[in-house]
């Protein structure tokens, strides 16, 4: 398990798109042009891997979706890239029906069931096509990867698998079965991928001990049908160098419902709770221009950016963990080496110009020559890092602009201390009714945050004056009943984690750099410390087989052991080298970022982060109003 | 904490992945219909390449072969559609230039190889010449094939389908930019040669002890454009002439020296000239190929995203128009309530 999930998923995609032939490094070859189709599914799996030049590379022409018109193109074969649903079934008959392509290669996300199957093939049969069929694969991709470390399960129908979904009061048992086994199988796809079959420990009593169970019965079954085990062979070569598996930790939601509703500080997380950020992609709204007609006919019109946080940006991969001063100020160091080295370009071109004409020594006009040709070839270069720089330059513009009107520096500060229990400078009530500190959304999640964090219920005259401050500020209160609901049942079950004892310097510095453009002024430069979020703390409870109360009795399921066990009593006393950790319900990138951070830490260890959707604090906020209102 | 309905309807949303409703293992107890009952299952072999695939594909020809024979007993069987379809001119064409492409790709590797060998006295320049010589006409001649394919893909612009095109544009804009990588190989391959060259030239100069003639080797000429013509870019790769007579050849050679000096400078130069030119132009190519392309870091998802927001814009555009609509509405009233008083204090008049 050496490379990251995110590499082994490319792997097998170029591998697909490869006609599933293993690639060779042969730049010899002959090209084999192809066209891709694939579904909602498909593209939200590939988008964030590949980009259309690297498809352009592997022989891919032509990207479409499964479910648009598409024109016949009789002599180039296709790959299929699609969930094996009754929808795509139907039109991939139709496409053959229509005789769309001259060779088909069918691979599925997921596994295909045998009688979809039997329908294609009848189909096929019709048609007359069945030699045109070339291979039909299963893939086992269910799962989308973001980062090297961190993987969602699907994107298109989170709907159904959301925080809401699953503990909304109404549930049925047939709906919680749907839901468990599509997480299920997502699961599967992903240890299917890793290549290793990991020891798997949850909580009891909620819906993560549910997604265990299942999931041991079904790495279990696989791993007895000796003939058709996906462990086996070839895979498993490259994921035993390690001898030891990973510890596969689930929990659940219900577990820590402050970290989602937090203000966070750092890079990632605040572009993902502030701006519109989906499968690494920002979407910036500039408003351009000025109204065009006091009477509002005419909507102002919008210019609509979107930029690409990806692998190959080394900006993005050193700073999307650090607190947003550090960013502020790498972004205006990097404009600095970027003005030097265009200076650079600049004087040779100069000095170029001037000895031109001289009889000057052959060996000095060659040198610079070659310093020319070394600053052309490196011009592409210097244009690419412009463009990130300026890429960065207006994120992080956006993002300041929202800390300012909202003052979330007030808010992540305050919380700070409220999750790790210190004194309060300033009364809860009066940044609630302060009114230009930030939107309703924002007092609310300030005020879950102190009900979910207090130890000591507060009184109900206190609640009483709360909601009437919220309710003048224009909040909404119904997450606060669905709170109130939980709160009671947890602590039936457990205490509420605490959230650790490390605190927040915050010191005040009015601006950052003197030439700087971003100008903090009355933002204040808070530091983070290092503290550990529940979710962190349990992993590192289980991976160092730590005694702790809260971890004790989580159940304990080896799907290589012969008979499944009741016993929860671990085998194995060595401290684990690998983990991963999956939230059913949801998780945020505060609680990404906390792991990486432990992982930091830690040497020598690996941690992977998933989660059954991705929400920041709005849309959670959202999910706990339709559940409160229930 | 969740109050669970026991029996309810199980729902079946369309488009929803419901998760797979059975495994591998399994499908011997599911057996999908009765009419599979004479077929034996045989589950395939683990037969998946090196990763995490498993291979249908023999299990889907036999499903096709079972439904072929059910099929067969009720009605004579169609006759099969011939395997080998009709490729269109265009993809025999383009094939072949991609043929061609990965064999010059082939030969330049070889030529790379030998360039780079720096061995003193084993020389072999002369295989080097011809496999650069037979490089040069071969980037040429694909050069030409490319934008003959480029023509037959703009004159059957109107016949094909709009997808049709693109895939076309496409194969012929990825054929040109491997040329193009394929030609800034094959310079660099020369220029490590002329390196090479002059290294050699040198290190031959330390160990014999005359000054020999000095000529530069490195008259790499390439001409600005496409082609890459190669002028005599081997003169006399640096004789050496050991003079084993000083005195008298001395003062000759100081002459000849100081001519064959300047002239070589001046060659040198001309020399520099032209590859700057050369490099120029090549930048040039690929620059304006690369904005052909325009796509290089998008994504796949890209244009759904497009459409969305030219969906919300019309959105807008229709709420506008609502509005006046409604706005017409009130003037329409407003009349109307103008009209019925007149008619009320008509019939107040006339009563």
């Amino acid at each position: 398990m050496a490379a990251s999930v995110r590499e082994k998923q490319t792997v097998a995609l170029k591998r697909m798109l490869n006609l599933n032939a293993p690639i060779l490094k042969n730049t010899t070859a002959e090209p084999v042009w192809k066209v891709l189709i694939y579904d909602r599914f498909g593209q939200d799996i590939i988008s964030p891997l590949l980009s259309v030049k690297e498809l352009r590379d592997m022989g891919i022409t032509l990207h479409l979706l499964l479910h648009k018109d598409r024109d016949p193109i009789p002599d180039v074969p296709a790959i299929y890239f699609v969930m094996p649903t009754e929808e795509n079934i139907d039109r991939i008959c139709q496409d053959l029906r229509n005789q769309l392509y001259e060779s088909y290669y069918m691979n599925f996300i997921s596994a295909i069931s045998r009688s979809k199957l039997e329908d294609i093939a009848s189909a096929a049969l019709s048609a007359n096509a069945v030699t045109q069929i070339t291979k039909v694969f299963d893939q086992y991709l269910n799962f989308i990867t973001l980062e090297d470390d961190m993987f969602i399960l699907a994107n298109q129908n989170k709907e159904m698998i959301s925080y809401h979904a699953i503990n909304k009061p109404d549930i049925m048992d047939t709906d919680m079965e749907i839901i468990m086994d599509t997480i299920v199988d997502s699961l599967f796809c992903f240890f299917v991928t890793l290549g290793a079959v990991p020891i798997i420990r949850c909580p009891r009593g909620n819906a993560a001990e549910m997604v265990a169970v299942k999931l041991d019965k079904k790495l279990r079954e696989n791993l007895r049908d000796a003939r058709n085990s996906l462990f086996t062979g070839d895979n498993m070569g490259s994921g035993q160098f390690s001898f030891q598996r990973p510890l596969f930790v689930l929990v659940d939601r219900n577990l820590d419902l402050a970290t989602p509703l937090h203000h966070t500080w750092t890079y990632q997380a605040l572009i993902h709770d502030v701006l519109d950020f989906h499968l690494n992609r920002v979407n910036i709204e500039e408003a351009s221009g000025p109204e065009a007609s006091p009477a509002g006919a005419r909507p102002k019109k919008k210019n609509k950016n979107s930029y690409d946080l990806t692998a190959a940006d080394k900006f993005w991969q050193k700073h999307k963990g650090s607190p947003f001063p550090e960013v502020a100020e790498s972004v205006q160091e990097e404009i600095g080496t970027y003005k030097a080295q265009e200076d650079e370009v600049h004087r040779l071109k100069s000095i170029m110009g001037l000895e031109g004409e001289d009889e000057g020594a052959i060996s000095m006009l060659s040198d610079n020559t070659a310093k020319l040709t070394s600053a052309m070839s490196s011009l592409p270069e210097l244009l690419e890092k412009k463009r990130l720089i300026d890429l960065h330059t207006n994120v992080a513009t956006a993002v300041l602009d929202h800390i300012k009107t909202r003052k979330l520096d007030v808010y992540f500060e305050y919380e700070e201390k409220l999750m790790s229990k210190q004194t309060l400078d300033k009364s809860l009530l009066d940044i609630i009714s302060d009114p230009d500190a930030g939107t309703p959304e924002d007092k609310m999640r300030l005020f879950l945050i102190f009900y979910i964090t207090a130890p000591v219920p507060p009184s109900e005259a206190d609640v009483e004056q709360y909601k009437k401050a919220l309710l003048d500020a224009g909040c909404d209160l119904s997450p606060l009943n669905y709170i109130k609901q939980w709160k009671a049942f947890t602590k039936i079950a457990a205490t509420p984690a605490n959230y650790g004892n490390s605190g927040v310097n915050s010191l005040f510095s009015r601006v950052m750099n003197t030439g700087s453009q971003f100008v903090m002024e009355g933002v204040k430069n808070l530091v983070l410390k290092q503290h550990n979020l529940p979710v962190t703390r349990i992993l590192d409870n289980l991976m160092e087989m730590k005694s702790n109360p809260d971890t004790d009795d989580y159940r304990y399921f080896d799907p290589k052991m012969l008979r499944g066990s009741e016993s929860s009593i671990p085998r194995n006393k060595n401290p684990f080298q690998e983990a991963i950790v999956f939230v059913v319900g949801g998780g945020n990138y505060i609680e990404y970022q906390n792991l990486v951070d432990y992982t930091k830490a830690k040497q020598g260890k690996r941690v992977f982060y998933g989660c059954s959707e991705l929400f920041n604090a709005p849309q959670f906020l959202k999910q706990l109003s339709q559940l409160g209102q229930k | 904490m969740n109050t669970r309905r026991r029996h309810g309807p199980r729902s079946n949303e369309e488009g929803v992945y419901l998760g797979p409703s059975q495994t591998q293992a399994h499908l011997q107890q599911q057996q999908h219909a009765p009419a599979d009952a004479p077929l034996p299952y045989a589950p395939p072999p683990a037969d998946f390449g090196s990763g995490s695939c498993r291979d249908r594909t023999t299990e889907f020809q036999s499903v096709c072969r079972s439904l072929q024979s059910r099929q067969n007993g009720l009605q004579p069987s169609k006759p099969a559609h011939s395997p080998v379809r009709q490729h269109s001119d265009f993809t025999l064409y383009a094939k072949r230039i991609g043929r061609n492409l990965s064999n010059t790709f082939a030969k330049l590797e070889k030529l790379t190889m030998l360039a780079k060998s720096k061995s003193l006295f084993d020389d072999k320049a002369t295989e080097i010449d011809e496999l650069t010589h037979i490089v040069k006409q071969d980037i040429n001649h694909l050069n030409k094939q490319i934008a003959q394919l480029q023509e037959l893909v703009r004159s059957r612009g109107r016949q094909n389908g709009r997808h049709q095109q693109t895939h076309s544009n496409t194969v012929v804009v990825s054929l040109q930019s491997k040329l193009a990588a394929m030609s800034n190989d094959f310079k660099s391959v020369l220029e490590v040669r002329t390196e090479n060259l002059k290294e050699q030239h040198n290190r031959r100069e330390q160990f014999s002890q005359a000054p020999s003639q000095y000529n530069p080797n490195s008259a790499h000429n390439f001409n600005a454009g496409n082609s890459l013509l190669i002028q005599d870019e081997s003169k006399q790769p640096g004789d050496v002439s050991i003079n084993m007579d000083f005195r008298a050849s001395q003062q000759m050679q100081l002459i000849n020296e100081q001519n064959s000096y300047i002239q070589s400078r001046a060659d040198t130069m001309q020399d520099i000239e032209t590859t700057i030119v050369e490099l120029g132009s090549i930048f040039q190519q690929l620059a304006h190929m690369v904005k052909e392309q325009e796509e290089t870091v998008q994504r796949i998802d890209a244009h759904v995203d497009e459409t969305s927001f030219n969906i919300e814009a019309a959105h807008t555009e229709i709420l506008k128009y609502f509005q006046s609509v409604s706005s017409n509405r009130w003037l329409m009233i407003k009349i109307f309530l103008v009209l019925i008083i007149f008619f009320i204090v008509f019939t107040v008049f006339l009563a």
